[in-house]
């Protein structure tokens, strides 16, 4: 399989997503006929899903936990625990338990799933398609410190790689690096020195 | 049901999957690791996605298991690095400390 | 049984290609069919590790040449299908 032919399958042509769309339609109408669920049913859950405000809590998590030594305790230990304390509900279709890794100036965590596609939805939202892609599934769990290289973050040789493949009920987060020079800074200022990236383990946090 | 094994122990993942659905992934497959964290009991998804019911599925304990770069990919592998996935008890046999 | 998805440390499948400013969806039928599994499975339709072994039962050709939801819906319809909801 080559590079183009992966580049593909987020580049469909208008064809074959026209195509999808009338499927899908065509399949919610038949749950529609037997009373199964409704389109408008199906709508509002998608509004109310891309609306949620709860995606902005990665990088406000990130923030207390700088700011706050027992809470970042706290969520390194139980991080459902310290979720509930901002009010982050970890209910995706079903709850799921949440683990926070810490990165240091020792340690830096990426995060992936090798199997399909797990990932902190109810925390981050839908995850990216590089996230699900063959090419980043395939090459992060044996060659980290490359793939993390084409994401522009060169780490110290002296810095241990840690790769968590997500292979059952668990979901990760990481906890990123303060970048040096913000002492001092508000939560929301920090929070917003938080990007996704960041939050998988891919991108480092900059002043 | 006790956990069969805690922080420290030395594993061995089974050589091989069965068919069907399984959440051990083939790179882990026949590999030394060591477990990080016994977690708790989840049902087994090797069963769920038979369909049976989460009443009658078998569940076992979870653990997280870190495994070193080198055991995975070869002495000679490119980077140093550790791996850990999330693996149930039937994924795992006890290893002898080394 | 096809092994497919399971991708840890295989070689060959290029640079990973990021999107700048990439939407949550691409498409509205994606976003439709993203709360569409997720209502099925609320209402115990099927779960998600069924959902899963669905997604891993497409033939090799099939995964490997269709996008992410492309495989999320054809693992609904045949799911649909095999319980006798939508045969």
């Amino acid at each position: 399989m080559n590079d183009e032919h992966d580049h593909d399958h987020d580049h469909e042509g208008h064809g074959q997503s026209a195509s999808m769309a009338s499927r899908v339609a065509a399949l919610v109408a038949k749950l529609e006929a037997r009373g199964i669920l409704t389109g408008a049913e199906l709508d509002a859950a998608a509004e109310s899903f891309l609306t949620s405000t709860q995606r902005a809590m990665g990088p406000a998590l990130v923030a207390r936990a700088w700011v706050d030594g027992a809470f970042r305790a706290r969520l390194l230990t139980d991080a459902n625990g310290a979720l509930d304390e901002l009010g982050i509900d970890m209910t995706h279709w079903a709850k799921v338990k949440l683990r926070a890794v810490e990165n240091t100036d020792r340690v830096h965590n990426v995060i992936v799933c090798t199997l399909c596609s797990c990932y902190p939805v109810a925390l981050l939202g839908p995850s990216p398609s590089w996230y699900k892609s063959l090419a980043y599934r395939s090459r992060v769990v044996r060659e980290p410190r490359a793939v993390l290289a084409e994401f522009g973050v060169e780490l110290d040789p002296s810095i241990d790689l840690r790769v968590w493949d997500s292979t059952a009920d668990l979901r990760y987060v990481v906890i990123p690096r303060r970048p040096e020079g913000t002492n001092g800074a508000g939560e929301a200022e920090l929070a917003a020195l938080v990007t996704r990236d960041a939050l998988i383990g891919t991108a480092v946090c900059r002043v | 049901m006790t956990a069969r094994f805690k922080a420290g122990d030395r594993v061995r993942t089974r050589a091989a999957n069965p068919e069907g659905h399984t959440r051990l992934p083939r790179y882990l497959c026949d590999r030394r690791g060591t477990i990080e964290t016994a977690h708790d009991v989840y049902p087994l998804p090797d069963e769920r996605a038979k369909g049976v019911s989460l009443e009658l599925c078998k569940k076992e304990m979870l653990y997280t298991v870190v495994f070193d770069g080198r055991e995975v990919w070869g002495e000679q592998s490119a980077e140093p690095l550790s791996v850990s996935a999330d693996l149930w008890d039937t994924y795992l046999h006890a290893e002898q400390p080394t | 049984m096809p092994s497919t998805h399971d991708v840890g440390g295989a070689s060959g499948f290029g640079p990973i290609v990021r999107e700048a400013g990439e939407p949550p969806f691409h498409h509205e039928w994606e976003a439709r069919v993203f709360v569409l599994n997720r209502r099925l499975m609320q209402r115990g339709f099927y779960n998600l590790d069924e959902f899963r072994f669905a997604v891993e039962r497409m033939p090799p050709e099939a995964y490997l040449n269709t996008t992410y939801y492309e495989k999320w819906f054809d693992a609904i319809e045949r799911l649909l299908a095999e319980k006798g909801v939508m045969p």
